[in-house]
């Protein structure tokens, strides 16, 4: 196979070469339908188009036909609505799968003779998603591209050989354009047109082909099980995984079944690859990639795959190895990432203060099954009013839909958490640590006692009944109000500091109900206990108003 | 409908929820012929590969990956009740 450098793709190769299948596509044809493409573009006098197509092939052809015809390209993270709205301005023409758009084939005219590529000139724009504030455009050359497959191909492309190229990741991303499209191109390596996110697509396009590789993420990696025929998939070229953290645990059960480590990528859309590790857990750069730390120990890298002269400093703090290797140590910022997808934490907080219902809000990330964001919130007045009347679901629903204007819905957080306030230490700090035990504890099924004082034997308290009472949930979906049997479950619970001695429920007397207790209310709680008649007398007011009242029977045990 | 055909459907609604982290979500809220994914509950292509390992432990059955659009049965609860129900007869 012999290698064209990027900026020659739009020449015919001298020998027939297979770009992709189904249909099938070579590279002169490749070439042929690019050239119509520009054409196309250069008659219609666009200069600038977004692309979002689901084909990784026709992607090869818009990219290479508008940057034949002068045109810069942006490739946005989705065709959301907020996304075209955000877009509107920078773009004349969109092309994508969707009626509204421009097709390809809708472009194609007589085509524009064969030219090499400005490898300064032609500019491709990438997307981050909104997820990390607003969605950020990164310029990039067709040089910055060149120098990266490049240097993919020295590294890795003996091992590859004629493999086709499987993806399971979008090309709307770097690490997918560049490993699914640009890379396979420029080696003559074939690949599959689509996106294939589930195992089971990935083994069976993986048996149309006697040699293959595997351009994945981890979200698909540490879910890949028993199902699959691992013997059949075993002569895997190659393993890439990129976009996010590989759990160490997935890469072992890969390299068990396979008997290879995936080959990990680390990098970002700002630069490209930085560095890549192999069943090791120091990371090793790329070649041309010079590494460095800032005063806080966060890594900075200059690369020929970033702009000249640009250094980007990342959050990423690390630790260098003597060899120049390094391990990664954590973000320093507070910007997470969920099954490969960049979210800012802060960002989403910030959102969720400006909702009329919360007062203030922290978001931390909950590792089960599968990594989400759980919500801590100290509800406003109005907000508190919207739970007593329309109920958790609601609530919830309410604040998830708000966010959805802000946020993938992946980053919509599926765990809530109402608190009377959030729990800041006297330094002022809200430890991570204590945000995560509150997120991970179930919801409080007991009263939040906030004073207690003993008057002439009787006892009393100043409760707080939390907004996240687990029994507000079936009680009554719309409207949660405090069960009586948890008040009079409560009053015992307390009550038992004043007993005489072990005793348990024998009955209930007087017992009256006069004013709901709802999500919120403060409570005061008075409790005094007869020894003589063996009865706890309880009464629940809220601001001077009684609640409920009565008396509880109690029977020594044993007697 | 027969009475283990409803039950079947509120285990998948059970497991759904379980696996998927749906705190405030319980199984009444899911309706058996609701679309599971993008638009209806909302659920995308992580959940999709969860619940595909979810359905395979908890029934003891596999998916399998040699069929094509096998994640068809993922369209609905009705649908993944109707792909349990045939693979465990297999």
């Amino acid at each position: 196979m012999k290698w064209i450098a990027l900026e020659q793709l739009l020449h015919p190769a001298d020998a027939p070469r297979t770009v992709s299948f189904a249909p099938a596509l070579d590279h002169a044809s490749l070439c042929q339908q690019a050239l119509q493409v520009a054409a196309g573009l250069q008659l219609r006098g666009v200069k600038r188009i977004a692309v979002h197509l689901e084909d990784a092939a026709q992607l090869a052809v818009a990219l290479l036909g508008a940057w034949r015809a002068g045109v810069q390209v942006l490739l946005p993270a989705d065709l959301q609505a907020q996304t075209r709205q955000r877009w509107l301005g920078e773009v004349e023409l969109w092309l994508s799968d969707q009626p509204q758009d421009t097709t390809l084939e809708a472009l194609f005219e007589a085509p524009l003779a064969a030219a090499d590529l400005n490898l300064d000139q032609c500019r491709l724009s990438l997307c981050t998603s909104g997820s990390s504030g607003e969605p950020k455009r990164i310029d990039k050359s067709l040089r910055q591209l060149a120098n990266e497959v490049q240097a993919l191909e020295q590294l890795w492309g003996k091992d590859l050989g004629a493999a086709c190229i499987i993806g399971s990741v979008a090309t709307q991303h770097i690490y997918g354009l560049l490993f699914r499209v640009l890379w396979p191109l420029c080696a003559g390596r074939p690949f599959v047109r689509r996106q294939l996110p589930f195992p089971e697509d990935l083994q069976r396009a993986s048996r149309e082909h006697p040699a293959f590789a595997w351009v994945a993420s981890p979200a698909l990696l540490k879910r890949m099980g028993d199902n699959l025929d691992w013997p059949a998939l075993s002569p895997v070229r190659r393993v890439f995984s990129s976009g996010g953290e590989l759990p160490a645990s997935a890469a072992q059960a890969l390299h068990q079944r396979l008997q290879q480590w995936p080959t990990e990528i680390l990098g970002s859309s700002e630069t490209g690859g930085i560095a890549w590790r192999q069943g090791d857990s120091l990371w090793q750069p790329f070649a041309e990639v010079r590494l460095s730390q800032n005063q806080d120990g966060a890594l900075r890298i200059e690369s020929p795959y970033l702009p000249p002269g640009h250094i980007e400093q990342s959050a990423d703090a690390v630790e260098f190895a003597a060899d120049g290797r390094f391990r990664l140590l954590g973000r320093l910022d507070r910007i997470v990432k969920l099954e490969e997808k960049r979210i800012s934490l802060p960002m989403l907080e910030q959102a969720l203060i400006e909702h009329a219902w919360v007062e203030d809000a922290r978001l931390g990330v909950i590792q089960e099954n599968r990594a989400s964001l759980g919500a801590l919130l100290v509800l406003s007045a109005v907000g508190l009013y919207a739970l007593r009347n329309q109920g958790r679901r609601a609530l919830t629903e309410g604040l998830r839909q708000h966010l959805s204007q802000h946020c993938e819905a992946l980053a919509l957080p599926r765990r809530w958490r109402l608190l009377r306030q959030l729990p800041f230490n006297a330094q002022g700090k809200l430890p991570q640590a204590e945000l995560q035990a509150l997120l991970l504890a179930p919801r409080p099924k007991g009263p939040e006692v906030l004073s207690q004082a003993e008057v002439d034997g009787e006892l009393q308290l100043q409760l707080a009944v939390s907004a996240d009472l687990a029994y507000f949930n079936g009680h009554f979906p719309q409207t949660p109000v405090l069960p009586g049997v948890v008040q009079v479950d409560w009053a015992l619970a307390l009550g038992q500091q004043l007993l005489d001695r072990p005793r348990q429920f024998a009955g209930m007397e007087v017992l009256k109900f006069q004013q709901l207790v709802r999500p919120g209310d403060p409570l005061q709680l008075t409790l005094r206990f007869d020894a003589e008649r063996g009865k706890l007398y309880f009464a629940y007011s809220n601001a001077g108003v009684p609640c409920s009242s009565g008396r509880i029977v109690l029977e020594a045990i044993g007697e | 409908m027969s009475d283990p055909q409803n039950t079947l459907n509120h285990d998948i609604k059970l497991l759904i929820i379980d696996a998927l982290g749906l705190e405030d979500i319980s199984a009444q809220d899911i309706g058996d012929e609701q679309t599971l994914f993008g638009e209806g509950l909302g659920l995308d292509s992580v959940d999709a590969l969860e619940l595909g390992l979810a359905i395979q432990k908890k029934y003891g059955i596999k998916i399998d990956a040699d069929a094509k659009d096998t994640r068809n049965h993922f369209t609905s609860v009705a649908s993944l009740a109707a792909f349990v129900t045939a693979k465990q007869a297999a």
